[in-house]
């Protein structure tokens, strides 16, 4: 299954995300939990924290700024920017945060 | 005054901004409300007619290829001034609305509207118009200067954990090239003490006031109206008051 959740500002497109993905988690699918959004706030709805929430943000701009290297397949993007949310989800952050265009 | 409405998305910002600036209006001097968001919401909250208002491309010249500059200039002899009059939305009290358009078809089909848009915003002179603007959700267009004419910045804090990162991600503004006077929370539907609490230990701002929890401001946005019209006598109303306020008298020491 691939879906992706869109709509307005706090319309409740995290916490949907989240649910669902923890929901599918348990009932034993391998999981990816992508935020693509330029405030990443994905890591606060499936329980890994503020810290860690940031500590993806700040790992995701290294790439961005070109100190760290991009990662050469999707798997290890996943498993170099990525971390360990509850019920075994694996989320990472692949919003690029700079982009000058409006919204 | 300057003012810019930030924070995470759904946090408030066009509710208290188009609230704040009809306020302003009504107190007399022109009054520009911006909305620079490409899925604008900024006019309901307003009472403005039209949601989105694309400046004209004759508003603007292209560089011709060889130039150097920007890729658009306001169209010569238009002076922002002109523009507001020419292009700003006439709204209830005086306001003047500026948006940039709505985002339909590909970004570079607004790419004139936008440039004249943040010239416009970034040429008005200072004294005369106050601005009052509403930026999109989130951080990004706030730390690219979308937000620049404020001298106060103003983020909108709800009390949950979300619209707090938020909030301390939007603090570092204040530590930008080319920073705000002042950068401070606005704490919104809030339902009792402990709520500013949180918002003043965990936004990493000053809170310069605290929205109340409101189901008459919440009617007015389910129907799309503007609170000073659908809710005048509402708690939320009387707060987004007390914040005009009291920025008027900090603004005047």
């Amino acid at each position: 299954m691939r879906v992706a959740v869109v709509g307005k500002g706090g319309s409740g497109k995290t916490t949907t995300s989240a649910i669902l993905a923890r929901s599918l988690a348990r009932g034993g699918a391998r999981v990816v939990a992508l935020d693509c959004d330029t405030n990443p706030n994905l890591g606060i709805s499936l329980g890994v924290g503020d810290e860690e929430t940031e500590r993806l943000v700040v790992m995701r701009e290294a790439l961005d700024e070109g100190e760290s290297e991009h990662a050469p397949s999707w798997d290890s993007l996943i498993d170099r920017f990525g971390t360990d949310a509850p019920d075994g989800v694996r989320l990472a952050v692949v919003s690029r945060i700079e982009d000058p265009e409006p919204g | 005054m300057r003012v810019a409405f930030v924070g995470k998305g759904g946090a408030g910002k066009s509710a208290i901004a188009g609230t704040f600036a009809r306020l302003l209006a009504r107190a007399g001097g022109p009054v520009l409300a911006i909305d620079s968001d490409p899925m604008p919401g900024l006019a309901h909250s307003l009472g403005v007619e039209v949601t989105d208002a694309p400046i004209p491309d004759d508003a603007v010249t292209e560089r011709r290829e060889g130039e150097e500059g920007p890729r658009f200039r306001l169209r010569e002899g238009l002076t922002p001034v002109e523009a507001v009059e020419r292009y700003a939305v006439r709204g209830p009290d005086g306001v003047r609305f500026l948006q940039f358009g709505k985002l339909r078809g590909p970004a570079w089909a607004l790419a004139g509207s936008q440039f004249a848009f943040r010239e416009i915003v970034a040429g008005l002179p200072d004294d005369g118009w106050s601005l009052v603007g509403d930026l999109p959700g989130g951080t990004r267009q706030a730390f690219f200067g979308w937000g620049s004419y404020a001298r106060t910045v103003l983020v909108v804090v709800e009390p949950t954990a979300k619209s707090l990162l938020s909030a301390r991600r939007l603090a570092r503004l204040a530590l930008g090239e080319r920073p705000p006077e002042r950068v401070v929370a606005l704490a919104n539907k809030i339902r009792g003490p402990a709520d500013v609490d949180l918002v003043a230990r965990r936004s990493g701002l000053d809170v310069v006031g605290a929205v109340p929890w409101d189901e008459a401001l919440a009617e007015a946005e389910r129907q799309g109206l503007p609170p000073v019209d659908a809710a005048p006598d509402s708690a939320a109303v009387a707060a987004v008051v007390s914040l005009l306020e009291r920025l008027n008298e900090e603004q005047t020491r």
